[in-house]
């Protein structure tokens, strides 16, 4: 109980009450008015007509490629409605339909059933009609009551480039979606949405504004009259530009025509990917119109996995690139003279252990220094300076240079992959079950429980090239260009690694010299990691100079065997394009 | 009734008239839910939703009951402090429809505002019954006002104009109730009445007489009553010109834009044309139970919310109507008694507040659906379907049980 008692007084009580009573009779009266005095006017104008707004809609904007060229455009198709309650015989009607559009009865009865909004509202039965089937559908205009047809646009993807993954694709969206998305965007059922890749994150911009136009109606909301005050017109979605060469990313696909693999390509300066091939894919068109449900659980359950966009979604062993990460926590925490040399005898046995790791190349690199471990990629001098190197350091730099992490492209589903540190280890093999010295061993060959994306070691590759200060990679051309967050080691450490990917491509015995190429001065590194599946998968990381820009490359060719056989010279190749005639289209 | 009253809350008959009014609303809520959804059974339709918030705000009815009064009196300030605090909450997440009045509790939005009113309340409830014998002093409104003013001028940032005023509406009823003297009152709400009837120069020389003869009858200092008058009337003089020459047509529709940011691309004279043939077409006693076909073939926009009036009056005609408004009636005079006869001072002002909100939701809503009022969105308690708000209205019903103990 509270201390102070309640002095309302009966007057206020009294006002308040007046208040409420005047308040609620007024409200009553004015229904009063309306619903009784004007009851006839109102009531005729409810049942003579009505007027209903209805959506008006722009195209979808188009997406092109940095030339211009039109990578995915509209395709004007036509679809079925009925509305329900305006069907005067079902069966009858059901089977004219049939006829002329060689649906079965079943089938659009299905559809009837499960797309249906309520009595009043208009059901998509059939997509894709031809222009030919409306006309039939028109001839007959009455006989089908209930029935209408209407424009309605899809995608049409250009043929150069209608397999490739980060274009996305729409679909249709259905009700149980609708309240996740933005209301201001107006979204019904039954639309088509970007559903994943550019389409999905480019949505808002790409989306037409919707417009409205009002109609009036009978009472069985059969169109009468359209209104011409107050409508708003439909705009069409903004176009947009793709860094992406088309020429390109034709040329690098026919690089991997058999293979399984990735190729991408970025202009360092800018974070403009120029090509991002990503192979075995499918055809984009299997999204419009109809795809049987057997081609699509082939496509799903293909082994190749085509549905994935492996250059943000494929997890593999970085192999020997990762070599460098090594080699920068050596030079910048000065754990050694880079002058300093050890012997490789092609093989290595930890101090303590039985186990012998061997190089890659059997009969030892003899004399080895930085620039020649690094050039020749040898095993031995990494087994042996990692050990100098503590594990969370090494980790560390890895993240550093965007592992683990997104690379924060223009598309949505990136994966992170996975640079194991310390808590790794002990939650997988145990507090006893693994040494520090012992995974090193694996980690600085790039092999091990490390998995990365190749986007990522685009990234990488991008930071070296352009010592730390690197722009975002992004496929939109007209985005603004962003920047990582700056990696700052010392300048001797960056000339120190870059002098080395020199060497991996231009000095004798370097292991990318099939990439070699003679008028362009091409750095890189190649990988050949080891993994589960079969044959290790090649890789080649590289970065050239090229009239004042510099560019970079990620090859990688899954299961395809050397880095230095199978990687490098698809590299080379793609070097080439750039100097031989094609280069304007690239360059501008 | 009486069973259920003698067994849980002893003797209080209000109580019991309360409960059988709140479930005749609700009811009637989801009667007219049912009939305007698609497929009433599945998950996503606004009925079953209803259904659901209603269950979650019972639940949250019981939990709050078990507070003491006196917690929540002592703890007013820190009360008010959280809710204010919350209402920052939206600005650091992504706006909903390009608004910060939202949280997303994923399974349901908040709307912090909506308790940031009730907090308010709470507050000013405190400070008048600290100040009871200082209440007829002219400045006691000061503070009450201040606090209003503060919850208000956060929930405009939102921006949510439609909340913003709302605060405002306990305030007069509350100073009322605590004995602030007629003429103190009167010179508040003047200036708002001046700047509305500055829109029609025959208005404004009507009103001018009227505030004239009010306040040459009231006492006080000649001087300072001509100089109020005055101030006045040269408010009124000067809004127009403000309005008009001072702000170009640009920065006008921005203001506008601003304060009414829901203001749909459909146009909203296009909601209160349809809203009005519906309620009009319904007749006397209306087309039927899912029979309207303004409603059912949606001429009408935001139905289960907004206009959810307009389709009880197409579907029950000026009928329906009557009943609804007497529940409406008798809701609010049933939480004047209760207010009346509460024995602390506390709760009967708390409960006078409340009372307020939901009286001005029931207004304006009503007032919007048949054309009096510009389109706003604030729902009907205990009718209109939106979890936020019903969430609300059983937080306020349980404030009422609470406080109507003692």
């Amino acid at each position: 109980m509270l201390k102070i008692e309640n002095k309302a007084d009966i007057f206020h009580y009294r006002t308040l009450l007046f208040v409420l009573v005047f308040s609620i009779l007024t409200l009553l009266s004015r229904y009063f008015y309306l619903q009784v005095i004007e009851y006839e006017r109102y009531s005729s104008k409810s049942q003579v007509n009505s007027v209903r707004a209805q959506a008006t809609y722009a195209p979808r904007g188009l997406i092109l490629d940095r030339n211009g060229v039109v990578l995915v455009e509209n395709y004007p198709t036509y679809i079925l409605t009925v509305t329900p309650y305006e069907l005067d015989n079902k069966e009858k009607q059901f089977q004219i339909i049939s006829d002329i559009t060689d649906i079965s009865i079943d089938e659009l009865s299905r559809r009837y059933k499960k797309y249906n909004q309520g009595r009043f509202l208009p059901t998509v039965i059939a997509k894709n009609l031809s222009f030919a089937e409306i006309s039939q559908i028109e001839e007959r205009r009455l006989e089908l009551s209930g029935f209408q047809y209407k424009r309605f646009d899809e995608r049409l993807y250009n043929d150069v480039l209608k397999d490739a993954h980060f274009l996305g694709y729409l679909r249709e969206l259905d009700r149980e979606s609708i309240p996740f998305l933005d209301k201001s965007q107006l979204y019904r059922a039954g639309e088509l949405i970007g559903w994943q890749g550019l389409e999905k994150q480019y949505e808002t911009e790409l989306r037409y504004s919707k417009g409205i136009e009002y109609i009036e109606v009978d009472t069985y909301g059969r169109e009468i009259n359209t209104i011409n005050d107050n409508n708003i017109p439909a705009y069409p979605g903004k176009n947009l530009t793709l860094s992406i060469d088309s020429k390109l990313q034709q040329f690098s696909k026919n690089l991997l025509i058999d293979q399984k693999g990735v190729i991408l390509v970025s202009n360092v300066d800018t974070g403009d990917i120029l090509s991002m091939v990503s192979n075995p894919s499918y055809n984009l068109d299997i999204y419009r119109g109809e795809t049987t449900d057997s081609d699509w659980s082939n496509l799903l359950s293909d082994e190749d996995k085509p549905i994935i966009n492996r250059n943000i979604a494929g997890l593999y062993p970085p192999g020997s690139s990762f070599k460098i990460i090594t080699a920068f926590n050596l030079i910048e925490d000065g754990l050694l003279d880079p002058e300093d040399s050890l012997m490789c005898t092609g093989s290595y046995i930890p101090p303590g252990s039985s186990n012998t790791f061997n190089c890659w190349k059997g009969d030892g690199h003899g004399l080895v220094d930085l620039n020649k471990a690094i050039a020749q990629s040898c095993n031995v001098y990494f087994y042996e300076t990692v050990q100098l190197i503590k594990l969370a350091d090494w980790t560390k730099t890895a993240k550093i240079f965007g592992f683990q992490n997104k690379t924060d492209i223009d598309l949505p589903n990136e994966l992170i992959g996975q640079i194991p540190d310390k808590e790794f280890f002990i939650n997988t093999y145990g507090r006893w079950g693994w040494s520090e010295r012992g995974v090193l061993l694996n980690l600085t060959l790039g092999q091990g429980d490390i998995l990365v994306t190749p986007l990522q070691s685009l990234r990488y590759i991008n930071h070296i090239a352009s010592k730390g200060k690197t722009a975002k990679l992004k496929l939109n051309a007209n985005k603004k260009v962003e920047y990582y967050d700056d990696i700052i080691l010392s300048e001797q450490t960056w000339d120190r690694v870059i002098k080395g990917l020199y060497d991996v491509v231009n000095s004798e015995g370097g292991s990318g010299w099939r990439a070699k190429q003679p008028e362009v001065k091409l750095y890189g590194k190649t990988s050949t990691a080891e993994n589960p599946h079969g044959e290790p998968h090649a890789w080649f990381n590289g970065f050239f100079d090229f009239e004042g820009q510099t560019y970079s490359l990620v090859v990688l060719v899954e299961n395809g065997g050397g880095g230095g056989a199978v990687a490098s010279p698809i590299a080379g190749e793609i070097v080439k394009f750039f100097t031989s005639e094609q280069v304007e289209m690239v360059n501008k | 009734m009486s069973f259920f009253n003698n067994y849980i809350y002893g003797s209080n008959e209000y109580l019991g008239r309360l409960y059988l009014i709140v479930s005749s609303l609700i009811t009637f809520g989801l009667i007219t839910l049912y009939s305007i959804s698609t497929d009433p059974l599945s998950i996503s339709s606004s009925f079953m939703r209803q259904l659901i918030f209603i269950i979650f705000s019972l639940f949250v009815f019981f939990v709050l009951n078990q507070i003491n009064v006196k917690t929540i009196h002592d703890n007013s300030t820190l009360i008010y402090i959280f809710s204010f605090l919350l209402c920052f909450v939206p600005f650091f997440l992504s706006p909903v429809e390009n608004t910060y009045r939202w949280i997303d509790l994923g399974f349901f939005y908040i709307q912090p505002g909506e308790y940031l009113k009730c907090a308010t309340i709470i507050l000013i409830a405190k400070y008048l019954s600290n100040h009871q014998l200082e209440v007829k002093e002219g400045y006691i409104v000061f503070i009450p006002i201040l606090i209003a003013l503060l919850s208000s001028f956060l929930v405009l940032n939102q921006p949510d104009l439609g909340t913003a005023v709302i605060i405002f509406a306990p305030v007069l009823p509350m100073m009322l109730w605590a004995g602030v003297n007629g003429f103190t009152l009167f010179l508040l709400i003047a200036p708002v009445i001046t700047i509305i009837a500055a829109s029609n120069n025959m208005i404004f020389n009507i009103w001018g007489v009227i505030m004239f003869i009010i306040f040459m009858t009231f006492q006080g200092g000649l001087l300072k009553r001509v100089l109020i008058y005055f101030a006045n009337i040269f408010t009124g003089l000067l809004f127009p010109f403000f309005w008009n020459d001072f702000l170009n047509g640009y920065q006008r529709q921005r203001f506008i834009d601003f304060l009414n940011p829901d203001l749909d691309p459909m146009g909203s004279s296009y909601h209160i044309i349809q809203s009005i043939t519906a309620i009009g077409s319904g007749g006397m006693f209306g087309k039927g139970w899912g029979q309207g076909s303004q409603t059912q073939l949606k001429f009408l926009p935001v139905q289960e919310s907004d206009f959810i009036l307009s389709v009880i009056a197409e579907e029950f005609g000026f009928f329906g109507i009557a009943v609804i408004m007497f529940l409406f009636f008798m809701l609010i005079k049933t939480l004047l008694d209760i207010a009346f006869k509460s024995s602390d001072y506390f709760s009967s002002l708390v409960i006078v507040g409340l009372t307020s909100i939901l009286f001005s939701h029931i207004f304006v809503n009503s007032a919007m659906t048949i054309g009096l009022m510009p389109v706003k969105g604030l729902p009907t308690p205990f009718v209109s379907a939106g979890g936020s708000f019903m969430l609300l209205c059983f937080i306020i019903l349980s404030l009422v049980t609470n406080f109507s103990k003692n």
